[in-house]
């Protein structure tokens, strides 16, 4: 086992609430956050709904921030991060102060941007994507590491693992981690090429399920060591990752990668399958996603897999690539603090395939300890992560 | 931190196979060029023709580096090798492509950094952790800590850092942000292959010094996350049992000190 870390603050920015909050209110309640798509032409697309921020409320002003929306989408979690932190996050020396985010389109829409035919400088350098992460840290006032990873829809969950790592080799003392992506026409039209869109509700493990939504967000948490101070949150205790090794967008149809992640994650835990009370599940939506994820975890976890509560909550807000993982992190600390796990909205005819229990319909009363949360994404990037929730 | 053992290292860019291939002054050798490019690797068979040309580069950097360390593919296979890619900018051509012509949606697959492990993880069946990481040279230089920290917790025997970088595609957005990026933009991909090892790995701020002066950009140019790999291969010419490495990128300056990296052939590099 690994030296444990901290998770002590978190700040969110998601289509169902923005700050913590409202955020998990809207995931007890069963709101949408899925409406039509505004900011650009989605008029030639399949499909033109998603999880669209419609407003960035958190902010008073943007004055000096770059004009990024994958910039401002990650500094409205942070100014959430630093509320919830007690004003600061950032500890005396600045160059301790890490920031490692996860991404899987960083500013691509400021490559759009550029060449319709926006010229300023800035759009360039904002469209490589490690730019919104450099942006972040200049805010923050961090002069720390600050790392961009891109694992694709797994990346808010490598952050995490890489963001711990700098905390355990004693290059940070603080580390703001966590993901985001923005939704554009970019991402709309790869998915939309991909047919990977639905034109109903997004049904994980649902007999019907017939494809995600795209939605986006930012999730940031604050990392300690845990021996610096007990998170008021919870504690990353493992991490593990693996490569399918099988196809650029496809996972393995036996889900070898992510059975091997989490044996991985559970390793570096010190743990075992019967510790484990909740799963967060990838849960997309795809008919591919959801069978490969159910037997991968039938797999890893043997019997238990049975016994425990497993959900998505990806139908509400959408499928949030770069902070999926985070926000899914997140949930699973808050499950623990507030004694319930939201439900798996729209899973209402149960497929012979799935055969877990995904929580359907309503919230259930549950004190999950210990939670294993799982991802995967193009490249056969898959994730899983294990976190204790402060008790 | 424990310092891995380099067990091999690949490395081609445009100059041409290996250290001995850079000049002396790359800026006086490109003459004024700005893009310096590696061509498409040729390799026939289906798979490999919707592959772009920088996942075809990632092919070229693993297997040079296997003839580096006369190896076989069966030597890197399986669940017990780590890959860790690094790129500041190979997803440019890709981006750039779909977003001016659309097209497909594996099209729209290429477009991801991850495209270009996967397809080495694909060809070689590297399935052990996974992780790719977005930026310049401190990047593969943090790439390289990542590496030795799984090596060093067990997580694997071995690990797999990949650099690679492409600009031809993206040559005129480059010369917009000119100020971003030195000059020339030198194409190039590397792999090193690392095992435990005894000796002793130091990240930490780099000090004083113009970046641009820096010995191994001077050879190599501008070519970003794949500085560190172009700085090991000729340290390894040298054949020292220290070196140190350094990489600046958008402020950050590291530095990397590590101590019996010796290489198994001093004067071959693939």
């Amino acid at each position: 086992m690994t030296e444990r870390i901290a998770i002590v603050a978190a700040g969110v920015v998601t289509p169902i609430g923005q700050g913590l909050e409202s955020f998990w209110s809207a995931l007890l309640t069963g709101a949408s956050g899925i409406t039509p798509i505004e900011r650009f032409p989605v008029d030639d697309l399949r499909v033109g709904r998603g999880g669209e921020i419609k407003k960035l409320s958190r902010m008073e002003s943007w004055a000096r921030v770059p004009d990024c929306r994958a910039t401002r989408l990650l500094i409205s979690a942070a100014d959430e991060l630093i509320a919830q932190s007690g004003g600061s996050p950032l500890a005396a020396d600045a160059q301790r102060v890490a920031v490692v985010v996860g991404t899987a389109l960083g500013g691509v829409e400021e490559g759009e941007r550029a060449l319709a035919g926006d010229r300023r400088r800035r759009r360039l350098r904002d469209a490589l994507y490690d730019s919104p992460g450099h942006n972040l840290a200049r805010w923050l006032g961090a002069t720390g590491p600050v790392m961009t990873v891109s694992t694709a829809c797994a990346s808010g969950a490598t952050a995490l693992a890489l963001g711990a790592d700098l905390l355990r080799r004693d290059e940070a003392d603080a580390v703001v981690a966590g993901g985001y992506d923005v939704l554009c026409r970019f991402v709309m039209r790869g998915f939309d090429a991909l047919r990977s869109l639905t034109r109903d509700q997004v049904r994980p493990f649902d007999r019907r399920r017939s494809g995600l939504l795209l939605g986006e967000g930012a999730a940031l948490v604050l990392l300690r060591r845990e021996r610096d101070g007990r998170g008021r949150l919870g504690t990353l205790l493992g991490y593990g990752s693996a490569s399918d090794a099988c196809h650029v967008a496809a996972p393995d149809p036996e889900g070898r990668g992510l059975q091997r992640s989490m044996a991985a994650a559970l390793a570096q835990a010190g743990l075992g399958p019967d510790d484990i009370d909740f799963v967060s599940a990838h849960g997309t939506g795809t008919p591919v996603n959801d069978r490969v994820e159910t037997a991968a975890l039938k797999r890893a976890l043997g019997r238990r897999a049975y016994a425990i509560p497993v959900n998505s909550i990806k139908p509400s807000m959408g499928h949030t690539m770069g902070a999926a993982a985070t926000l899914e992190a997140i949930m699973c600390l808050l499950a623990s603090r507030h004694g319930v796990i939201p439900p798996t909205l729209h899973l209402e005819e149960p497929d012979p395939a799935c055969d877990l229990d995904y929580v359907p319909g309503n919230p259930r009363p549950a004190r999950p300890r210990v939670s294993l949360s799982t991802s995967l994404g193009f490249g056969g990037c898959n994730a899983a992560l294990v976190l204790e929730g402060a008790a | 931190m424990r310092a891995p053992s380099l067990r091999a290292l690949g490395f081609v860019s445009a100059w041409g196979p290996g250290a001995q291939a850079l000049p002396a002054d790359a800026r006086q050798a490109a003459a004024g060029r700005p893009v310096l490019s590696l061509e498409r690797p040729e390799r026939a068979g289906d798979r490999y023709r919707r592959a772009t040309r920088e996942c075809l580069l990632g092919l070229t950097a693993v297997e040079r580096m296997l003839e580096d360390a006369s190896a076989t593919r069966a030597d890197i296979a399986g669940e017990r090798t780590a890959l860790i890619y690094v790129t500041a900018a190979a997803y440019g051509p890709s981006n750039l492509a779909f977003i001016e012509r659309g097209g497909s949606g594996i099209h729209f697959a290429y477009t991801a950094p991850a495209v270009v492990p996967a397809e080495v993880a694909i060809e070689f069946g590297v399935t052990g952790p996974y992780t790719i990481l977005l930026g310049g040279a401190p990047a593969t230089l943090r790439a390289i800590a990542h590496a030795a920290s799984l090596l060093q917790d067990g997580a694997c025997d071995r690990a797999l850092v990949l650099a690679l970088e492409v600009f031809e595609e993206c040559a005129a957005l480059y010369a917009r942000g000119r100020r971003l990026l030195g000059a020339p933009l030198v194409e190039a991909a590397g792999c090193l292959w690392l095992e435990p090892g005894q000796g002793e790995l130091v990240l930490d701020r780099a000090r004083g010094g113009r970046v641009r002066m820096d010995p191994t950009r001077r050879r190599l140019g501008e070519s970003l996350s794949c500085e560190p790999l172009a700085g090991l291969a000729l340290a390894r010419e040298r054949a020292t049992g220290r070196l140190e490495l350094r990489g600046a990128w958008r402020g950050e300056r590291l530095r990397l000190t590590w101590t019996e990296a010796r290489p198994t052939s001093p004067a071959r590099v693939a």
